[in-house]
């Protein structure tokens, strides 16, 4: 007698494909204000809304699940690669949409995060994904929020539907070279990625336009008074874009995108609701792995830098390699993930996208990687202290927004505090500005804080994050600060006969 | 010194608000303070003040007419904060507000509008945190229960998020502490409703509702943190102890 294995039920399913899941970062619901609707069930708050952090500390705010985990490529990184032996499961899209309606209306969570393994050729899943979100938004009548993964190489029909029922598609970069790629995912090359990302921002350029909007999406507030901003005035404007501009900006690419003369194609007898739809409101964002290959925290920094400036992405995620699989060209299994290295290249990416700083002007050449004592921009104002102290009620955005300890907000808030009366400490540190960092940088009606020599190494060891006591009893046992002061050495004096 | 006292309740804190103004025993000799009072002192006056909703109102139509409606939204808005010193504030920014008209607000040189833009701040953290903290239990074929227990007294301000996010449901949501709650009929616009103790200790059974869902989110919740990174100190910080009571995934 032959005995029937069943397949995996809904809860080994949801395990296996979240579990095959959790190493795609972006779990934001941002980007996009909608209204609920009666009779459908969700809105979407463009602020995002986390609803729980798991045990790792990272948010919770999407369904963050594969579609399936069966996959025909051979990444290395990758947990689901085809010569893996690992359980597989695939969802079916109706199992997929009570799941997520079930959990929306708990508030489990703000939506879904839709990706996949590629099973049997891109077209084909990408086609099953598509069929799922049609489903959760017609049948299910699901208002929330989506955000599809966009499988590279498949038909820009099928990823003009994504984009239309989702809220946001993102194509995953993974690596920033087209070298570390061939070395490390042989299925996947860097045009069948640029390719698609360019056409997504084209379309979601056009689409914009078509309702009166910009061509490029809306950034934070702040960049409207920033004069360096790489979002400015200055910035690339997407009429290049939806032309099918020449995005050769993408220095580490190596090779030239074809020029592509049209977005995708709007089928003429698509008479169904999708079309009402706007395509990816909430724009377009991909994810790099870092400390997988060997590029450095400069070329990832540029990389993000024009990612946002000619394809007018929405955000760049980082992700710490985990080492999962053996393989001579990959870290080995015991290597640390490089998690304060991934910090501190979101701190670059907000310093970006909320501070007007450009790329080059966090490292260069010679100084390829980010300080590990202190974030980048205590270690940009420690190296230009020649631009300090700033007078609080004087100065413009551009100078209040480089001071370490000041962000957007408490620039937003000072610049109002000073139409009506000026500012001394006592107000700025009612207003959130963190002055255990800014005293160093700052004066209030001409005077700072405390009586502090401004002297970088002074100042560098003050700022310098050090969390655990005993390293820090240890710095301060070292530190040349309390040592005895050497006019020869701490003045660079050399010593020669007279 | 003499002391004006109301319970929490919007009307009754302008009223307060107006014996306070008409008082004219000079601002300095004068607070206002929520009940329950914790501590009385010896040497200063209490009076208790009740609803009057004439001398309610044309405190009312006075800041909408002489600040400003916004300023008038976003002063009710803080009156539902847990500070012990939000009425007197409100208080003392009128003041400053019929002195210097709608932009009182931003004039945050005088302490008093610091503080209530800090009130105002903590406060609009912990609606977001509610937003995303309320964990729903079906209870029936189509009927949803929340329970929270907040700082402050903010199911309103929860209805409003959940009207729209969920306007062709049947839910509740249920302030354990100051025993009120927001229920929201399917396709109809949501109420507020006081608690009695009785009725709390019904409600409070639906909390052990579970079903298949609360177990496949128990598990997805699990799966979805990565090993390598594990962090409690991390997690506490984004979501602390006191926040998390009613959420399922940390329930037994």
């Amino acid at each position: 007698m032959y005995e029937i294995q069943p397949g995996p039920d809904l809860k080994e399913k949801l395990e296996i494909l979240s579990d095959a899941a959790k190493y795609d970062v972006a779990c934001t619901s941002s980007g996009v204000d909608r209204a609920g609707k009666e009779g459908f069930i969700g809105n979407s708050v463009s602020a995002g809304i986390c609803h729980t952090f798991a045990a790792d500390g990272r948010c919770i705010s999407l369904l963050k699940v594969l579609m399936s985990n069966h996959c025909v490529y051979d990444c290395k990184y990758c947990k689901n690669r085809a010569s893996n032996d690992i359980p597989r499961a695939t969802f079916t899209p109706d199992e997929l949409c009570s799941l997520t309606i079930e959990f929306y209306k708990r508030n489990y969570i703000e939506g879904l995060f839709l990706s996949s393994g590629v099973i049997k050729n891109p077209d084909y899943t990408m086609e099953k994904m598509c069929e799922t979100l049609r489903l959760l938004r017609t049948k299910y009548r699901f208002n929330g929020y989506i955000h599809v993964k966009a499988i590279p190489g498949a038909s820009g029909e099928l990823l003009y539907s994504a984009g239309l029922l989702a809220d946001r598609v993102s194509i995953n970069m993974e690596l920033p070279t087209q070298a570390s790629l061939s070395a490390l995912a042989p299925n996947k090359n860097m045009l069948n990625i640029l390719n698609p990302m360019n056409r997504i921002s084209g379309t979601i350029a056009a689409h914009r336009v078509a309702i009166g909007k910009e061509a490029r999406l809306e950034r934070a507030g702040i960049n409207d008074h920033l004069v360096n901003s790489i979002f400015g005035k200055g910035s690339k404007v997407t009429k290049e874009a939806i032309a099918g501009a020449e995005h050769i900006g993408i220095e580490t690419a190596g090779s030239q995108l074809p020029a592509i003369n049209d977005t995708f194609m709007y089928p003429a007898d698509r008479k169904d609701a999708l079309l009402k739809r706007p395509f990816a409101p909430a724009g377009q964002s991909t994810q790099m792995i870092i400390g997988a290959s060997g590029e450095t925290d400069l070329e990832l920094v540029r990389t993000s830098q024009e990612l946002y400036k000619s394809f007018d992405l929405k955000r760049v995620f980082y992700s710490a390699y985990i080492p999962l699989n053996e393989d001579p060209a990959l870290p080995a299994l015991d290597t640390a993930v490089p998690m304060k290295r991934e910090h501190r290249l979101y701190q670059a990416d907000f310093l970006l996208r909320y501070y007007g700083f450009q790329a080059d002007e966090l490292l260069s050449a010679d100084r390829p990687f980010f300080n590990d004592r202190v974030d980048p921009k205590c270690d940009w104002a420690v190296r230009h202290l020649g631009d300090f102290p700033v007078e609080v009620n004087t100065a413009s955005y551009d100078a209040l927004l480089r001071v370490p300890g000041i962000g957007p907000k408490g620039v937003m808030r000072i610049m109002s505090a000073r139409k009506y009366s000026s500012v001394n400490f006592q107000m700025l540190k009612k207003m959130g500005i963190v002055l255990k960092r800014a005293q160093y940088f700052i004066t209030c009606n001409g005077r700072m804080m405390f009586n502090i020599p401004m002297e970088e190494r002074f100042i560098l060891s003050q700022l310098a994050d050090v969390e655990q006591t005993s390293e820090r009893k240890l710095l301060i046992r070292n530190d040349d600060q309390n040592a005895q002061m050497d006019l020869f050495s701490d003045f660079n004096l050399t010593t020669g006969v007279v | 010194m003499r002391i004006y006292t109301c319970s929490r309740n919007w009307d009754a804190m302008l009223t307060c608000i107006y014996e306070a103004w008409t008082s004219r025993l000079g601002q300095q000799n004068i607070r206002l303070e929520l009940e329950p009072v914790e501590q009385y002192t010896l040497f200063n006056e209490y009076i208790h003040v009740d609803v009057n909703k004439g001398k309610a109102d044309s405190v009312a139509d006075a800041i909408v007419e002489k600040i400003s409606s916004y300023v008038y939204y976003e002063l009710t808005f803080c009156s539902m904060a847990c500070e012990k010193d939000v009425l007197d504030n409100i208080y003392r920014v009128l003041i400053l507000g019929f002195a210097y008209g709608p932009k009182v607000l931003e004039m945050v040189q005088f302490k008093d509008v610091m503080r209530n833009n800090e009130i105002r701040r903590r406060l609009g953290r912990e609606v977001s945190r509610f937003t995303e903290a309320v964990r729903f239990q079906k209870v029936n074929d189509s009927f949803y229960v929340a329970h929270i227990e907040p700082k402050s007294n903010l199911v309103l301000a929860l209805g409003r998020h959940f009207q729209d996010r969920m306007p062709s449901e049947n839910w509740m949501i249920v302030d354990d502490v100051h025993l009120e709650a927001v229920v929201h009929p399917a396709n109809e616009d949501f109420y507020l409703r006081l608690l009695s103790e009785i009725e709390l200790e019904a409600l409070k059974r639906t909390e052990r509702t579970r079903d298949e869902y609360t177990d496949l989110w128990k598990v997805f919740f699990d799966t979805i943190a990565i090993k390598e990174r594990i962090n409690p100190k991390l997690q506490k910080n984004l979501f602390p102890l006191w926040a998390r009571k009613h959420a399922v995934e940390f329930m037994d």
